[in-house]
């Protein structure tokens, strides 16, 4: 075994993998880094490249894009407010305000950091606790990925400071657009007006352009043209974290690391839930709670280390079962069987020195990543000081070529462009973005899984609270949402002795 | 001369119909394959090991796009509606000709597609975890007479829930259907314990087979499976009963007929290549090849068999 693992260790650095994992995180990040452009595409991409290489090399250049694409999405999202991919959304709440305040370098030097340790804690479990993790994926049945994505929706009760009703109605709004599209359990068309478009739900990725990058456009627009927005002023003292932040940061980026590798193995959750969920962590156990969301370094860390953490965590359930759970690890199993290699329970017995090169693959994606990151902070760190009318033409152009590249469908354009209108009204009316983001991803989730866990216990609710698993996420759940409730009644209780004395 | 100059002039004009007329411009842009499943099931990996193996016919690229939902109706009504430029191929699975009847599959009808071939049949294999206390079909069916039995499908009508209806029909008992986005989802969950049996394909639980965590008791098929020589079919075990998909591509209706034709040869010279046929001996996968016109006719019969069959059940609309 352990000759394996030192075979597999210098396999995985020949010169030959070095660049193939070099230049896979390379487009890993610039395609993450495209409004649009998912990752699940630039994987698409370079798969025909990988099939004409001889051995684990391919791997290394999926691997590499994989997550390369994830940390990608955050340069956009501290930068322009807009996430580049699904993952990087709940970096926007305080990577952009840190960006807004002249710290572009310091909020990017954050996520890059967070990234790459969440990343690397990741590889860390994949190499030595995948068997314990792939136990995890089997025992989430129904009843546990309901309680998950119930406290996935409790977190919108944290995220928005503002109004929390506001916050609920957006929620709300989000889970209406889940249920569009054909119904799992009974096949029947929802809300699509008859039209084939609307069958198959409501397009994800054009809708994060729109509510993203073009209602942010058209905001930056309309605050330009008025000659309100001041030129940003960017100083880049230094490009690596400072001591103070390190210091801040290093609880949440553990907790957020664990809490995306988890997520990350459970199949059929991914970046986009770690990333809300780790941020949602770092709020509930930290000490000034009441500053996120105005740029705070943990704010930026804990999203960026929980959806790289997810990287590691995905290939659990793939190496280990042989599922896949999601587009992106889907793309990567096809990777598998073309090379004649069959991902499930007999991969690390019959494929041995091959799996632990790929585990090693994934240590020198995270390490190419923090590099290249770091090399091109100076360079992104200057995206903001462009001037409006230069860089808002850039943007739109981007939400257009985004919208169509990914399905070559032009309905996909005409539905970015009503979603941004949607979102450039939700923003003149005080509604933000996020609840609503997370009531989509996460309504799909919520409905089929509580009809097929009432399906399983015979229509029981208990089946949510008898289940360990599914329990503890439930009681989670409910604490995020009534503890604020409870603490300001607490609050509100203590004050009034000395003032019934005053009286 | 005269004479002459018309025989040039004909042979000319044969010379150049022989070498250039099929001038086809295609394919011009980058194809898609719809697939209307999840991604890593098994129609999943048979439509990408294909697109792989005829890549090189489409200099724009083949690419398999995932089109879940409603069962598979979701992607095929995507891909019967396309543009018929053949730039949109789908891969159209046994519930062309299954939802229809049962009133859940939207728009969709065989009547839409243009079948390109059928490259591959599968039928349901009853299986359950190792460690489950049923160890023959009889003694599932059995303990289905008093417990409540949860079976997990890949969707409700889809063909592994016929499958287990049908069975259910046959041996005068009653599951609790399980409907799951596709068969990986119901296998992770059969794996952790939380439901009792799945009837999806064989295919698809044969690694998890090899590995000692799930165990087949039946194969509802009409013969032996070439691939699973040891396990008994449901008629032997005196279950009449058989219910298999198959999968293939189809374009859209007014498709023209050249780009019709060329597809065909493609992907017969796909199914035929090498690679492709150790891709589907190695996932332990049948390969049984129809052409166009062949697989229409398929289509039409199997529109008919499982109308009655959906009628008998007490499923259709």
């Amino acid at each position: 075994m352990d000759n394996h693992v030192s075979l597999a260790f210098w396999a995985a650095l020949e010169w030959s993998n070095l660049f193939y994992a070099f230049f896979g995180t390379f487009v890993g990040i610039a395609v993450g880094a495209m409004p649009g452009l998912s990752s699940v595409m630039g994987l698409t991409i370079v798969l025909p490249f990988t099939f004409t290489i001889d051995g684990t090399g391919g791997f290394f250049m999926l691997l590499g894009v994989f997550c390369g694409a994830i940390y990608g999405g955050s340069i956009t999202a501290i930068l322009i407010n807009t996430p580049g991919t699904a993952n990087s959304a709940a970096t926007c709440l305080d990577g952009y305000p840190m960006a807004k305040r002249g710290e572009a370098g310091r909020a990017l030097s954050l996520s890059t950091l967070a990234s790459t340790v969440g990343g690397l804690f990741s590889a860390f479990l994949l190499l030595w606790t995948s068997p314990l993790l792939a136990r995890i994926a089997t025992n989430f049945a129904s009843p546990e990925y309901f309680a998950l994505a119930v406290f996935g929706l409790s977190i919108v009760a944290r995220v928005s400071s503002d109004s929390i009703l506001k916050s609920l109605i957006a929620a709300a709004f989000g889970l209406f657009l889940a249920t569009v599209g054909l119904d799992l359990f009974s096949g029947h068309p929802r809300f699509t007006f008859g039209t084939v478009y609307l069958m198959g739900g409501v397009a994800m990725v054009p809708l994060l352009i729109g509510m993203y990058a073009f209602a942010q456009g058209l905001t930056s627009a309309e605050e330009s043209g008025r000659g309100v927005l001041p030129p940003s002023q960017h100083k880049i003292t230094g490009i690596l974290p400072r001591w103070d932040d390190l210091k801040a940061i290093s609880g949440t980026l553990l907790r957020s690391s664990l809490i995306g590798s988890i997520i990350g193995a459970i199949p059929g959750t991914g970046g986009d839930i770690a990333s809300w969920v780790a941020y949602n962590e770092a709020k509930r156990w930290s000490k000034r709670p009441e500053k996120f969301g105005t740029g705070v370094p943990e704010g930026v860390a804990a999203p960026e280390a929980g959806n790289n953490a997810v990287s590691g965590g995905a290939l659990i359930p793939l190496l280990t079962l042989g599922i896949p759970g999601d587009a992106g690890t889907a793309v990567m199993l096809g990777a598998f069987m073309m090379h004649g290699i069959v991902p499930g329970p007999l991969l690390f017995r019959d494929h041995t020195v091959e799996v632990y090169t790929i585990i090693f693959g994934l240590f020198l994606a995270n390490i190419f990543m923090c590099l290249l990151g770091y090399a091109g902070l100076r360079l992104f760190a200057k995206i903001p000081s462009i001037p409006m009318p230069t860089l808002l033409p850039i943007v739109f152009i981007f939400c257009f070529i985004g919208a169509f590249a990914l399905n070559n469908n032009v309905d996909d354009i005409y539905f970015m462009i009503v979603t941004g209108v949607v979102g450039y009204a939700l923003i003149k009316l005080g509604f933000s973005a996020p609840p609503l983001i997370l009531g989509l991803i996460l309504g799909g989730i919520v409905e089929n899984n509580l009809t097929r866990s009432l399906v399983l216990s015979n229509g029981s609710l208990a089946i949510f609270f008898t289940r360990p698993i599914s329990c503890v996420l439930m009681l989670i759940a409910l604490s995020t949402l009534f503890v604020p409730a409870i603490r300001f009644a607490v609050k509100q209780f203590r004050r009034q002795p000395p003032a019934a004395k005053a009286a | 001369m005269k004479r002459i100059g018309c025989a040039l002039a004909l042979a000319a004009a044969l010379v150049l119909a022989a070498g250039w007329a099929p001038s086809l411009d295609y394919p011009r842009s980058p194809v898609s394959i719809i697939v209307p499943y999840g991604a890593g099931g098994g129609t999943d990996l048979i439509g990408r090991a294909l697109a792989d193996t005829v890549k090189g016919s489409f200099p724009r690229g083949i690419a398999v796009e995932n089109r879940l939902g409603g069962g598979g109706s979701v992607g095929m009504s995507y891909g019967q509606n396309a543009r018929p430029d053949g730039n949109i191929i789908t891969n159209i699975t046994v519930e062309l000709v299954t939802l229809p009847h049962t009133g859940t599959g939207g728009d969709i009808s065989h009547e839409k597609f243009i079948p390109l071939i059928m490259f591959n049949s599968t039928y349901s294999a009853v299986t359950v975890q190792k460690s489950s206390p049923h160890n023959t079909l009889k003694d599932l069916l059995t303990a289905a007479k008093t417990d409540p039995i949860q079976v997990g499908n890949s969707g409700i009508g889809a063909i592994w829930h016929l499958a287990a209806a049908s069975l259910e029909q046959a041996a005068g008992v009653e599951f609790i259907h399980v409907p799951f986005d596709g068969a990986a989802p119901a296998i992770t969950s059969l794996l952790g314990g939380h439901i009792d049996a799945v009837t999806v394909s064989y295919a698809e639980v044969v690694s998890q087979v090899d590995a000692g965590e799930l165990k087949v008791l039946a194969v509802l098929a009409p013969q032996r499976l070439p691939v699973a020589p040891d396990i008994p079919t449901a008629t032997e075990l005196g279950y009449n009963v058989s219910v298999g998909s198959w999968r293939g591509f189809g374009v859209p209706l007014n498709t023209p007929p050249e780009i019709v034709a060329w597809l065909e040869k493609t992907f017969t010279d796909g199914v035929n290549s090498p690679g492709f046929v150790k891709f589907m001996k190695d996932t332990k996968n049948d390969i049984e090849l129809l052409s166009s016109a062949e697989y229409a006719k398929r289509l039409a019969r199997d529109y008919e068999m499982f109308g009655k069959l959906i009628n008998d059940l007490g499923l259709s609309k």
